[in-house]
């Protein structure tokens, strides 16, 4: 009994042991800077090629808007994954998460994607708004209103002769507009996509 | 035949041993336990549902999403039935830091497991060491792939970031850390006296039994049967894999064989890095329409991926399986009836390691 006393007096009464027992503190909690965090804006310019928004997985977590003439990415929080996919994808470099770009330039990594857009003609209404609302078309064909009428032939699709028509497909971006346009859901773009090593960008 | 029940007593679906919910309802007479019957059906996602129509890029988080502690291996077994429904080869270090992601996340998913089968027993100390000792796992993880949870590492012809050679010197490091804490640990559980009280000769899974139950997985190899879909795997039979077995078949069995598991998972990615070839990390190739049924061995067993798509590579049809629905049935109609305690309910139905989001998805 006595002698346990002594031993407990002795363990406790070490410097270190009262060191420790007065001063212990966890060591504070720090996000490494190789977390892969939600994408942040660098610098360089957006060309809203939407690159970015055709590869993001998670519906609705990144839109490209137009804001006092320039173009940015804009992330959505609530909805992004922080896959860090549109960072890897972004030809520009516009985004930016944890090491994705530094580690995409040393390994010259890259996503390809083609793009096919296909239609259910059987319930397609024809109302086009998926002509109006692509991003594409209203570059190619400013005028192009309600009704998907165009006289251009340089635009991605649009409503002829009572029928939607894609006519470039090849220069679709991918980013899916066209299928939130769609009341129906009969408009879809078949994205494929593949991972790359080593080829050059563009 | 008529039996005699005291009463049926369940347990959950809220329950603080659940790392998820479920309810076991145990038919007793006095302290024994008769019969037992898991209920599901609280945390439904329909996941599979969701998949259908989306390409790879989209399903890959899917596929990782159906279960958070072995969602390594969702989005391995979802790639490779990808590549090879589309013919895509892998570049051989792809192939090997993919054994590397694997295997961390095995030795992640092993050490919680541990930890919630030692919580369960109420001996917090030791589960703590082995929740700390997880997060140097989890550390090793955020360092390759930029998080600690859902990776999404694997891609379709191959992984999407390389290792660093700085970050392979930190790997290792924390590899010799990890293994002298787990071994650590592990001799702590192997011969902590109250620790056999609880475990030893409780919840016995016989080799008949588990058969019967096709039981997988660390469950079916404390019972004696050498099965592990890695044996057929391409990459690990380059490693020389051979499965652990033990044969007692009960909770000190299975919670010690994934302690050696973890041995055995270390000295894999010791293997893999020493090995690792150079070369590219991606192979390219695009993904198109086939039907194929991919397999790998999850932390808990066999898992099972059955994928149909389209010429675009979207999925048309997926249907997944899980190793613990298996698990479950084995636990519940061969490790819990005879069961001397009501207390000993828990921690048997814990030590088979049941993964109730995974089962649902």
């Amino acid at each position: 009994m006595v002698q346990s006393i002594f031993w407990y007096l002795k363990e406790f009464l070490r410097a270190p042991w009262i060191h420790a027992f007065l001063f212990a503190k966890t060591a504070p909690l720090v996000t490494p800077s190789y977390f892969r965090e939600y994408p942040s804006l660098t610098e360089k310019e957006c060309t809203h090629c939407f690159t970015c928004r055709m590869i993001c997985p998670a519906p609705g977590a990144i839109e490209v808007l137009q804001e006092g003439g320039t173009w940015h990415p804009v992330i959505h929080r609530g909805h992004c994954l922080r896959c860090g996919l549109c960072v890897e994808a972004c030809p520009e470099g516009v985004l930016a998460s944890g090491r994705i770009l530094q580690w995409q330039e040393e390994d010259r990594t890259s996503f390809a994607a083609t793009f096919h857009i296909q239609v259910d003609h059987a319930t397609c209404m024809r109302c086009g708004n998926c002509c109006v609302s692509c991003p594409v078309n209203k570059e190619q064909d400013p005028q192009m209103a309600s009704g998907g009428h165009s006289a251009n032939n340089e635009v991605i699709m649009k409503i002829s002769s009572g029928r939607h028509t894609v006519i470039h497909e090849e220069r679709c971006v991918g980013c899916r507009t066209c299928e939130g346009a769609c009341p129906n859901s009969a408009i879809r773009v078949a994205r494929v996509v593949e991972g790359l090593q080593g080829v050059a960008e563009g | 035949m008529k039996r005699v029940v005291d009463v049926s007593i369940p347990l959950g679906p809220v329950h603080p041993c659940w790392k998820e919910p479920a309810r076991v309802k145990c038919e007793t007479r006095g302290e024994k336990v008769l019969s037992a019957e898991v209920e599901l059906g609280y945390m439904k996602k329909g996941i599979e549902r969701i998949m259908r129509g989306r390409p790879w890029q989209e399903v890959m988080f899917l596929a990782e999403r159906v279960c958070g502690i072995c969602s390594v291996i969702h989005n391995m077994v979802f790639i490779e039935g990808m590549e090879a429904v589309s013919g895509i080869t892998v570049p051989d270090r792809a192939a090997y830091l993919r054994v590397v992601m694997n295997e961390l996340d095995r030795i992640q998913s092993h050490l919680l497991a541990n930890f919630s089968y030692c919580y369960t027993i109420e001996h917090e100390t030791l589960a703590m060491y082995l929740l700390n000792t997880r997060e140097r796992a989890m550390d090793c993880m955020e360092r390759i792939a930029g998080v600690r949870v859902n990776k999404a590492y694997m891609i379709p012809g191959g992984v999407r970031f390389d290792l660093r050679d700085t970050d392979r010197a930190l790997l290792l490091a924390d590899l010799a850390h990890l293994e002298d804490s787990v071994h650590r640990y592990g001799r702590m559980f192997d011969t902590g006296p109250l620790i056999a009280t609880r475990s030893k000769g409780v919840g016995i899974l016989m080799q008949e039994q588990a058969r019967i139950a096709r039981a997988v997985g660390p469950t079916a190899r404390a019972s004696g049967i050498a099965e592990d879909v890695r044996l057929t795997h391409p990459t690990y039979r380059k490693l020389a894999f051979t499965p652990i077995v033990r044969t007692e078949g009960d909770n000190h069995a299975r919670i010690m064989l994934r302690f050696d598991e973890i041995f055995q998972s270390l000295g894999l990615i010791r293997q893999c890095l020493h090995d690792l070839p150079a070369g590219p990390i991606r192979g390219g190739g695009t993904c198109g329409a086939g039907e194929t049924v991919s397999r790998g061995e999850a932390p808990r067993g066999e898992l099972s991926y059955f994928i149909r798509s389209d010429e675009y590579g979207r999925i048309l049809d997926i249907a997944i399986r899980t190793p613990s629905i298996p698990n479950i049935d084995a636990c519940t109609h061969h490790m819990l009836p005879g069961v001397t305690s009501l207390a000993d309910v828990t921690s048997v139905f814990v030590s088979a390691d049941p993964c109730i989001a995974c089962n649902e998805r």
